[in-house]
Formats: C-alpha cells, structure tokens, sequence
C-alpha cells in the first residue's frame, strides 16, 4: 500500500515538470536546458528553426565524434619528456677495474700445463703442412685426453666439393662425406654469399680482361681450421665449427677447454689465481683525498678474474662529487703486469674497467672499456639518466620482480638490469638442455658447472644453444629493461704516461712501494694511469610525465563540449532527466493502453469528463490552473488571473484506470 | 470608436513586446534584445543591471573578458604548432649496421709508381730546394738534373713559391727568379698564425688560364701543408684520368685488408663485405651492406657478439706525400646511407684492439610547418648524386659538384659524377684548380646559396660510439699470435707479419636498448578546439552557438536594419523629389513610421507574438475530450495587464 502510495506520489512529481507527452517533454527540455542549440530551434522563425535543428545536431555530432578522440588519446597513455641538463652534486659512479687477463699465469700454470703443451704441439704441425717433419722431438708424448674430446681438425679445401678433414694427431684422413651437419648457419649464408659473389666476379670479367685478385687468393688458401663438437664422445652426431681464420679457431678452441679446466677448480683457488688488489692497485686518490686498495670491494668476475670495485655502495655510502674537473675526480695507477699473461687465451693486454651504478653488477663485456698499457686515460663522465613511468606508459619494470626469470646475479646482492636477466635467462636454458651451468655465468640451485669429464658433449650442447636464434628470442621477449636506466656517457682522451723523463723515479717509486724492493718491477708494457671525473655539465636526465592525466581529459571534454554547444555536466544530466522523464512516459502510455482495453467498461460508465490526477492536485497547488472543458466550471470565473508561467496541459493522465483506480484507493 | 482601439491595442502590443533579429526597429533595439536572450554570460547583465555605475562595471567586466578570451586563445593558435619530444626506448633485437673499413691509405704505393713517379720526383725536388732536405743524396741530384732537362709539367702549371711577404714578391722554384705577385693572396691557414714577420711563407699560385693576369696566391704558415696539399691537387689531376676499374685493382683487395672476421660468435669471411670505392680512400669494405638484401641482427649485446676484424695495414705500400698517418679508417653507419669516410670516420690504430661500443638512437623530427626538415628529399630543387638516402651532407656536396660542373665545366674528383660530366684534368680543363679553389672560397662562404637550399633529414640514425683501445697482441701472445695469422694470410704472403701492421677492430652493441627520440605535435586540433573551448567557457560561458549568435546579430540582422533605413532614406528621398515636383506634401507620419509603425514591421499573422508566450501554437488534440491547451494565460502575461489596463475594459464592457 505504502509503495504504491510512493510510487503514484513519484509520477506526480515526475509528470509535473515536463508534461505528459513526449513532445511537450521537448520542448520544455530545450526550452529550459542550458545547453545552448536547442532553446534556438523552438524559439527562432521556421526557416531558421530548420537550419538551428541541423547546426545543433552537427554540433552534437562533432562533440561526440572528439569526444571519442581524447578519450581514445587518453588510452594510448601517451607521455611527455622534459629534459634538464647542468650540474649537480651526484652519486659518483661505481668503477670497477679488471685486468683483461683473469688470471696469472704463473699461478695456473699447472693447470694449463697439458693444455699449453697440445696446443704449442698441434700448432706446430698446422703450420708446418708437410706431415712428420722433425716434429719427433716432443720428448714427453703428448696426453690427448683432453684433446680427444674436443679436437682441432684441418679441413683440406683442395677440392671444394670433397673436403677432406684432417686430424692434426693423427694420420688416418677421413673424407668429408660423414660431414653430415659439417657446415652451421653462417656457413650457409657464406654460401649464398659466394653464387652472388662469382656472379659478380664474372660480370667484372667481362668488362676487364684480367681476372680480379680475390679469385687467386682463395685458390691459395687451401686449408682451413674446425672445432669439432660432438654430443658424447665417438658418437657421429658431430658439427663441425668453421673458422676462416686459423687464430679465431685456436681461441675459440682454447677457451672451451680452458672453461672446462677452470670449472672443476673451487671459488678460493681461483681467487688465489687471479691478481690481488694490493698488486694491481699501486695508487689511489679521489679528489684530494687519498685512498689505497683497501677502498675497493672485491668480486669474482668469470671472465676477468678478480675485479675491484670503487664505491660500489654495498657496505657503506656512495661518495658524492661536488666539483667537475680531473682535480676533483678518482685517479688510480694500476699494474696489469702483462708477462703474466695467459698467451692463448686472451691477446689484447690491457685494464677493463667500467663505470655503472650502485649496487649494480659490472657487465664488463658489454659495457666496459679498455685503458692501455703505458697510457694515462683520461674519461671525462656525463650521466645520462632516463626515468620513464612504468606500466601502462611503457613496458618496463621497476626492480625486476614481474620478469619470469630468475635472476641468479641476486646472490651478489645486486640490483635487476637487463644483462643479469638475459644472462640468467640463458643459464637456465643451459642448465635445462645440457644438465649443467656455463662457467661464465652464476649458477642456478643444484647444477654443477659443465666440464668434459661429467658432461663430455657441453661444448657441442652450448655451441648450439649459443647459436640458437630461437632461444635467444625467448629470452629477449622474456625479459624487460629497467624504467630507470642511467648510462655514463664517457669521453675518453689518451696520452702516453709515464713521460720519457719522469719514467724512472716513476718506476721507482711505485716498485719501492708494493715489493719494498729497489729494483724496478714495473714497466711500460704493465703501467696505466686513470683519471675519471665528472664534466663541467655532468647530469643529462630525460624525465617522463604522463602526457594525459584524468584532469586532462575532463579538461578537454569540458572544452570541447562548452566549444560547440556551452554545454556541461549539469546539460548532461538535465539530458539524463529527460530521457528517464520520456522513459515515464512511454510506461504510462504502455500501462494505460493495457489497463485501457481491461477498463473499457468502467470507464464507458463514467458519464462525463473525469478528473485527471493532475487536475485534482493541480488545483491545490497551482491557481493559475484551470480546466477549460466545455462545460467550464464556475470557479473558473471567480479566480483572478494569475501571473505565471501557465501550467503544462497534463490531459495524458486521463487515459489511465490504473492511476484512477489507485488514487480511488488512496481515498478510501 | 470600435476599430481605432484595436489598433492601439496592436501597435502597443508590438511596441512592448519583446522583438527579434531583423524585426527590430532600430540597432539599439536589436541589441536590447541580443543582450537580453543570447546565451553568453555577461551582456544580459548590462542590459538587466539598474545603476549607471553597475552597468558601467557590467560593461567593463564584459569587455576585459572579451579581451581576456581573444589573447588567450591568440595564445593557443600561436603554440599551435609547436612540438612535445618524446623518448622511447626499446629493448629488441637490433639491426647491425653497416660498418665500412677503409684503409687510411686509398692505393698500393708500389702499384701507383707508374702514374705517380713523376710527381714524386718533383715533390723531392721541391723539398730539396726549399729545406734542403733529400733521402739519398746522389740518387735525388741525378733526378734533379734529369728533371731540369725536361722541365716539368706540374711547376708549370701550379707553381710552388716562396713568398717574401712584404714585397709581395716570389721566388719561383722552377727558375729561381723573383717575381712580383699579382691578384690576391689567399692565406689557407688561420691568419692568427699566420704572422707577418716570418719570411718564408710557402704557397702556390693559381691563374685563370685564360687571362693570365688573374692569379690567387695560396699561402699556408707550415710548408707541411703547403706540400701536401700541391701534392693533393696534382694527385687529383692524375688519379681524374684513371679509368675506375683500374683503380679498383691499383687498390687493396678484399684479402688484402682484412685477415680475420669474426661476427655474433659465427667465423665471416670477404663474402660478407661489399666493395665500395671511395675516390680519396680507394677500396672500401662495407660488412652488412644490405646489398643482397639481408641485413644481419644482433641479439645479444657484448664484445663477443659483435663484429671482430682484423685488419692488415701494409705500412710500408704508403704513399709518403699524401698520407701521413698510419691504420685504417672506419665509420658506422646505416644500409641506405653514404659513407663520407673523409668527413666523418673513426680512425684505429695499428698494434692495437680498437673496441667500438655502440648506442642506437633513432630521431625523428616533425616537418613542416612544425620544423624545416625534408622527409625524402624530394622537396630539395638538389639532385642526389649518390645512390643512396637523402642526407644534408649528400646535398651539400652534390650542390658543390652542380655549381662546379656548372662554372668550371667539369667535375670534382671527389665526389661522383653528375650525368654528362666528367672529372677535371688539366688536359681538359687547364682552367680548373683556379676555378675549383674560387668556387670552393665560395661555398664556403656561403655564396653559393646551397647551405641555404638544403635542408636537415627528418629522420635519422645515430650510433654513438664509444671508443677504447687495449694493447694487442699482448706480449705474451704477440708470437704465436703472429704465426697463425702468417699462415691465415697463406703463402702470397712471403714474409712474416709485423704487429705494426695489424689493426684489431671489435664492433659491438653495448646494449640492445634502441632509445627512439621523436617529436609529436604537442596540439592536436581537437586539443586545441577544447582550450577554446575552456577559454569561452570560462570567461563568458560561450560557445560556437554564441559565436553565430553573434554573426547572426551583429551582421546579418545590423546589416539589414542599416539597409532597411537606407532604403527608407532612399525611398523619402525621391518621394520628396517626386512631391517637390507635384507639390505634393510630405506624410506627416514618416517619421514615426521608422519606428514601430514601420510597415516592414505590420504583419498580419504576428509571428513575435506567439513566440513571446513561450509556448507551443495549439494543435487539435486527437482526443477530442481533451481539454485544449490553456490560452486564457495570455492574461497573465503581467506586463502585459499591468500596462493595458484599457484591454481589460474593453473586455468588461
């Protein structure tokens, strides 16, 4: 009873502002709304009402139409990048230092002993080609274990489609019909490369008469040299890694079984290997103040041995630099000590060092640089910082924790980058496919890392995952750069140091200072000097904001909205009103017409005019209301006229039982 | 009696009720009645608004927020089209570029003797005479005396002089006489250095040689270059003669130059490299070309995954006088793009690993009307004369080479031939060293307009590279090291290598970021129309309705109020005319006619009147028990009633 009380009382409400029918709806909507088009079609002359209609649907169109625009710019989360450079007092960077060498030969000698001595001996018989030539005299007979599992093999290119390989140890030739995945992927596109090469070989002999150098010397060089891989040891599932420079093979050669050597070998023993920092850091100083090998953190590096890091942040604060300037910067004088060098393993002598961020680990293959031998380099830094907004501006990752791969650089308690996730990435890969770890990168829980005893086919396992371009897609999709990335861009100027008439108190010194000894130790071949400091203008930072904000969009709706028709919020809603009012109304009529056919004998009994609902209620409200049916009521006479808006004509009520009956109900 | 108050009624009606647009009588009545019904904010309040004082402060608050609106959205338009730069960076796999090697020294020495012997003799002879300086004693005297018996062509044609600077006048090296300069001296080095008191200024002269009168002096401070670049000219000179597939062969071979190649862990070999013969650098070798279209890719960052060469530089095969300096040369850049090795090349170092980190950063500028860059190049009234994509400095030089061909007649050996032309020689164009050195002062100068005429790319490449260098081979592996490329080199090589002429060359991505730097327009139109918007809304709640109320108002409605008068004016002024004629008196009511009781105004039907109740014209209601809408509130109007009182009366009675 009560909630069809409320209802009737909501109609009334309702219907007493737009009037019952949908055009009377409308017109006192555009009439009344704020929005500016309408109130003109209603109140111009006819022709200019037609003209107002079309305008303000083209207004109402066009709004909606950049509506969708800005909405559709808010999605693509645009961003804006402001850049500021200068000079600010900054975190001076992390320097890590290595010797391009990992470790010193002296130390691993006993390990390599083997090694060396196959690798002197088969050079020896490679580059001597006539076989048996007073190569008799290796006194002690040469082990070849090692070499039997990963051989050096010539390939005898005399007949370029029956290639004949050649073991270098042993005499049995062997053609190259067994050869069955002899060639990998770059051999073939140097195949390709050749049919469009003679091709244009053959049209330069026909525009020259002599033929073109090139095609002489490949007809001279006859041999060439090959790693042979194989899955286990004596299978026929082998390949055959081609090199066209002897050189690359040998080193390519070397470091397989140098890694494999290596990996049996505990962390201590290597580190014992490797250059201690009080032989290798002779002087320190950053700015003015002084600083000695003790300053720098030590870490096992894979492929340079020990490294030293200055200022890595790890234990205590990162140094700050307030002045631009060598004077103000870190000077280091280092000994690489470059004839104790491992000759097959690496031959570009030389310091690897690296500037990077706190906390972060040094990749140095990637981003490290050189300083030379009996040089002074100076690198000037700018840091070159990047700060984007992560998801959803762009796919980057704060810290690293939403990448899919573990991250095995954690374990030196090192910050997320790209490098420590690809490098983990392909670990796992390799721990997974060959059932150990690659001895350059850290160890995943519960693998060993590869070597030829335990695992005899690694080489041949890790030479085809290296080369796999699927694999390394995955890992590229799989991981993520930082949001924050920081580059030190450097400026590296070399000169000669020490001088020609400083070199010997120089030398002098720095002996007397690490081996308390008068004689010289030290020389030009071992002896660098560095000096990194920061530029005059030593930040560049290009930093994001969204381009558009939620203000930004309700700002530019608004705009465009008030541009065409001076509409707002308020319009919409009004809008909304009239809609749900029309709704109303198209109940009322849908009720009436049903209640109509039901009641269409009590209605016939009604003998005259009834009262609408309106009516009745209008006449207590509203004076000015006054029904004007044929038979007009006295009181009609006796009411003044009234100032006011004149009422809506609410006749629609009239044909509805269901509001009479209700209101019949009320009564009672 | 029964009519006359009718029409009192009517013409008072009109006169108080509100009237619209066209229909109004008079401009201030049309403003009235804008002020009173336009949507915009404001201008109703200065019509509403009672008080002289607050009106006047309506009217001033109306028009400063006009003024606020017009120089704020003059603002928008003007940063319209200004750029927001945005950076992307990307982490993928990026494509190689192509990198190509030169060696510093563009020709075999040994295989150049034929064609250069001569010149060389003359530049000893040169050197002889003025420092006194000569490699073996005998041997130089003996081609002295040769040569004076010959005489020479080169001295002839550009000769070498020892310029006493304040006489302004030389000593020739040919025949030792003192001649007087004439035309004007042109001093290639820095005139700062170039200091008056030192006596012994080296130089050549150039002369038109068609009117020998006209002669420009080149002086340089240092007889190094004075030397170098005589030599350089007369290098040219020759080198224009040789047919290029010649010099193909004069200069190194594939084999030659590179001894190892190593790239993403996988052995390279010459196949991989393209020939490109560059005029002062002789062969070339691009690595990854693009030319049989694939272009390779790394997908791992690293020195191990890049490009690793080693480069055999023949030392002692090097032309003394036109190089200087030892080791090779090489530049980064991208497939469709020309090397300028000259301009822009890195040079490495023998006995040395030169590691080359590199950084990508694609840019990419908005063209017009936000910057003047050009897209393709098309737009530039330039022809490229390089096969390759437009770049500012392919522009440059091919507008060079089109002003050259263009006065000189013939074309610069360094840069390719446009079509129809050929390089100069002297046989040819004996005039073409005095033309080349005015143009090239020229262009220099900017006359020529090509800096001008060319524009920057819109879009580029950029690998910045960082460069470090280690010592190799170390000295520990320096023999073995020796041997086995000895023996990579194969038995054409007789002797063994020397570390000095070995140059170790790695080319590698430091990361796989690819950092996209690009401008976008900061406003789009629709961005624009909604600070418009903004604006209009702000100030005065306007909109484009507003803004054609405002055309309808002020110029369609004002113009034809203004032409209604005009033809009333028109039309009273030849009725006075036609009345002056006949004599026929003036109407009494033409004056009040203007107003209200304009005939333009009497319209039977009242079109304002229905308008003014606000309300719908009655139809006949389908149902015909509805009541009809309620006309008797025509009565409520109250203005109305209160200033009709005589309506009423009439209706009483």
């Amino acid at each position: 009873m009560n909630l069809k009380k409320y209802l009737v009382r909501a109609l009334h409400r309702l219907q007493k502002g737009p009037g019952y029918t949908y055009k009377e709806l409308l017109v006192w909507y555009c009439d009344n709304t704020n929005t500016h088009g309408p109130k003109r079609i209603i109140k111009e002359g006819p022709k200019k009402k037609l003209i107002w209609f079309f305008l303000t649907l083209l207004f109402a169109s066009l709004v909606f139409w950049q509506w969708g625009i800005l909405i559709n710019t808010y999605l693509s989360y645009n961003v804006t990048s402001s850049l500021s450079i200068g000079f600010k007092t900054m975190k001076f960077p992390a320097v890590t230092v290595c010797n391009a060498n990992p470790f010193k030969y002296s130390e691993v000698k006993p390990l390599l002993k083997e090694l060396d001595r196959l690798i002197e001996a088969a050079l020896e018989r490679i580059l001597q080609p006539t076989p048996g030539n007073g190569s008799e005299d290796v006194s002690p007979p040469l082990d070849l274990q090692l070499w039997n599992q990963i051989p050096l093999v010539l390939i005898d290119e005399h007949d370029k489609d029956n290639p004949i390989i050649l073991d270098i140890f042993e005499t049995n030739q062997t053609t190259g019909e067994n050869e069955t995945a002899a060639s990998n992927q770059m051999d073939m596109d140097v195949d390709k490369g050749t049919a469009g090469d003679d091709q244009n070989f053959t049209a330069v002999n026909a525009t020259t008469a002599p033929p073109p150098p090139a095609n002489t010397t490949t007809e001279e060089k006859k041999y060439k040299l090959a790693v042979k891989l194989c899955s286990h040891q004596g299978s026929n599932n082998c390949t055959y890694r081609n090199f066209t420079s002897a050189a690359q093979a040998v080193t390519e050669w070397y470091i397989l079984q140098f890694t494999s050597i290596l990996s049996k070998v505990p962390l201590h023993d290597r580190i014992r290997m490797g250059y201690q920092a009080e032989d290798m850091i002779l002087a320190c100083l950053y700015g003015a103040e002084p600083c000695n090998y003790k300053n720098f953190t030590q870490i096992y590096h894979p492929d340079h041995g020990n490294c030293y890091i200055f200022n890595w942040g790890m234990d205590e604060e990162a140094l700050n630099s307030s002045n631009p300037g060598a004077e103000f910067g870190l000077k280091l004088i280092l000994d690489i000590s470059q004839q104790d060098y491992i000759p097959y393993l690496s031959s570009a002598a030389g310091a690897r060092l690296m500037l990077h961020q706190q906390k972060s680990f040094p990749f140095l293959k990637d981003q490290g640089i050189y300083a030379m031998a009996g040089t002074e380099t100076s690198i000037g830094v700018l840091v070159d910082e990047l700060e984007r907004m992560g998801y959803p501006y762009s796919d980057c990752t704060m810290n690293g924790s939403d990448v899919p791969v573990k991250n095995l650089y954690s374990q030196y308690n090192t910050s997320y980058s790209i490098q420590a996730c690809l490098r983990s990435c392909f670990q796992s890969h390799m721990a997974e496919i060959c059932g150990c770890g690659h001895y350059m990168f850290p160890l995943p829980d519960g693998v060993n890392y590869c070597n030829n005893e335990d695992n005899p086919g690694w080489a041949y396992c890790y030479s085809s995952l290296r080369s796999s371009i699927k694999q390394r897609q995955i890992c590229i999709d799989s991981c993520k750069e930082t949001c924050n990335d920081t580059q030190y861009k450097m400026t590296i100027s070399m000169a000669d140091w020490p001088s020609e008439a400083s070199e010997d108190w120089i030398f002098h010194i720095l002996s007397y200072e690490r081996d308390m000894s008068t004689n010289v130790t030290l020389d030009r071949n071992g002896i660098i000097k560095l000096n990194i400091y920061f530029q005059e203008y030593n930040y560049r930072t290009i930093s994001e904001s969204a381009a558009t904000t939620i203000v930004w969009l309700l700002s530019s709706l608004g705009g465009q909205f008030g541009f065409w028709m001076g509409g707002s919020v308020l319009c919409l809603i009004e809008f909304g009103e009239i809609i749900i009012d029309s709704l109303w109304i198209t109940i009322i009529h849908v009720i009436g017409w049903c209640k109509g056919l039901k009641q269409k004998r009590p209605r016939v009994r009604y003998p005259d005019v009834p009262p609408t609902v309106s009516e009745l209620v209008e006449a207590h409200t509203n004076l000015g209301f006054q029904h004007e049916a044929m038979d007009a009521l006295p009181r009609d006479e006796a009411l003044p006229p009234e100032p006011g808006t004149p009422p809506p004509n609410y006749d629609s009520l009239r044909v509805q039982p269901l509001d009479v009956l209700s209101l019949d109900s009320n009564v009672e | 009696a029964g009519t006359a108050p009718g029409k009192k009624i009517t013409a008072r009606l009109k006169r108080t009720l509100p009237v619209r647009g066209p229909q109004a009588p008079t401009l201030s009545e049309l403003m009235r009645w804008y002020c009173l019904n336009t949507n915009t904010h404001g201008c109703r309040r200065i019509v509403v608004s009672r008080g002289r004082l607050r009106r006047l402060l309506w009217i001033l608050l109306t028009l400063s927020a006009v003024g606020l609106i017009l120089w704020q959205c003059a603002e928008l338009l003007m940063n319209y089209y200004s750029a927001s730069v945005s950076v992307t960076v990307q982490f993928q796999k990026l494509p190689f570029p192509a990198v190509t090697i030169c060696n510093i020294n563009p020709y075999k020495y040994s295989a150049m003797k034929e064609y250069l012997s001569e010149l060389d003799k003359e530049t000893k002879k040169a050197l002889e005479t003025f420092y006194g300086f000569s490699e073996g004693k005998s041997k130089v005297r003996r081609s002295v005396e040769e040569w004076n018996r010959t005489g020479s062509d080169f001295f002839q044609q550009i000769p070498l002089l020892k310029v006493e600077d304040l006489s302004r006048t030389a000593t020739d090296l040919n025949s030792g006489q003192k001649r007087k300069i004439e035309g004007s001296v042109f001093h290639k080095d820095s005139s700062i250095v170039n200091a008056g008191d030192s006596n012994d200024i080296i130089g050549f002269q150039l002369c038109d040689a068609n009117n020998s009168s006209e002669c420009a002096l080149y002086t340089f401070s240092s007889g190094v270059n004075a030397i170098q670049e005589w030599y350089k000219l007369h290098y040219m000179n020759i080198m224009a003669q040789i047919p290029l597939e010649t010099k193909e062969k004069l200069s190194y071979s594939a084999d030659d130059l590179l001894l190892t190649c190593f790239f993403d862990g996988l052995s390279c070999d010459k196949r991989h490299f393209t020939r490109f013969h560059h005029p002062l650098h002789g062969n070339c070798y691009t690595f990854n070309s693009g030319q049989n279209g694939t272009v390779l890719s790394t997908s791992t960052g690293g020195s191990e995954y890049g490009l690793q060469v080693v480069l055999y530089i023949d030392e002692e095969d090097y032309n003394p006088f036109l190089v200087t300096s030892t080791g090779a040369k090489i530049i980064v850049h991208d497939q469709d793009e020309y090397p300028f090795i000259e301009d822009i090349g890195t040079e490495i170092e023998t006995a040395a690993a030169t590691s080359i980190g590199m950084h990508f950063t694609r840019s990419r500028k908005l063209s017009k009307p936000y910057s003047d860059c050009t897209e393709t190049g098309a737009d530039i009234p330039v022809e490229n004369l390089y096969n390759k994509s437009y770049s500012l400095q392919i522009c440059l030089h091919s507008c060079f080479q089109k002003a050259m061909v263009d006065s000189c007649g013939c074309a610069q050996y360094a840069q390719p031939l446009p079509a129809g032309a050929e390089y100069c020689n002297y046989k040819k164009n004996p005039n073409w060293m005095y033309c080349y050195y005015k143009l090239h002062e020229k262009f220099v100068k900017e006359q020529l307009g090509c800096q001008q005429i060319c524009k920057d790319a819109c879009s580029f490449k950029e690998w910045a590279l960082t460069t470090s260098i280690a010592q190799w081979p170390s000295t520990a592996s320096e023999d073995w090291m020796l041997r086995v490329l000895s023996w990579d080199k194969g038995q054409k090589l007789n002797k063994k290598l020397n570390k000095t002429d070995l140059a170790n060359l790695m080319v590698f991505y430091k990361d796989l970021n690819e950092r996209f730097i690009s401008e976008n327009p900061a406003n789009t139109l629709v961005i624009l129309l909604s600070n418009f918007g903004g604006q209009l809304g702000l100030w005065m709640s306007c909109s484009v309705v507003c803004v054609i109320e405002i055309v309808e108002v002020f110029f369609i409605d004002s113009l034809s109020i203004v032409m209604r008068r005009q033809w009333q004016r028109a039309k009273k002024w030849w009725n006075n005319r036609q009345g002056a004629g006949p004599g026929k008196p003036t109407q009494p009511g033409d004056v009040e006619r203007q107003g209200h009781d304009n005939p333009a105004c009497i319209d039977e039907d009242l079109p304002t009147f229905n308008t003014a109740l606000r309300l719908p014209l009655p139809q006949d209601s389908p149902l015909p028990r509805t009541p009809p809408p309620n006309y008797s509130t025509l009565r409520l109007e109250s203005a109305f009633t209160e200033q009709l009182p005589d309506t009423l009366e009439l209706s009483q009675h």
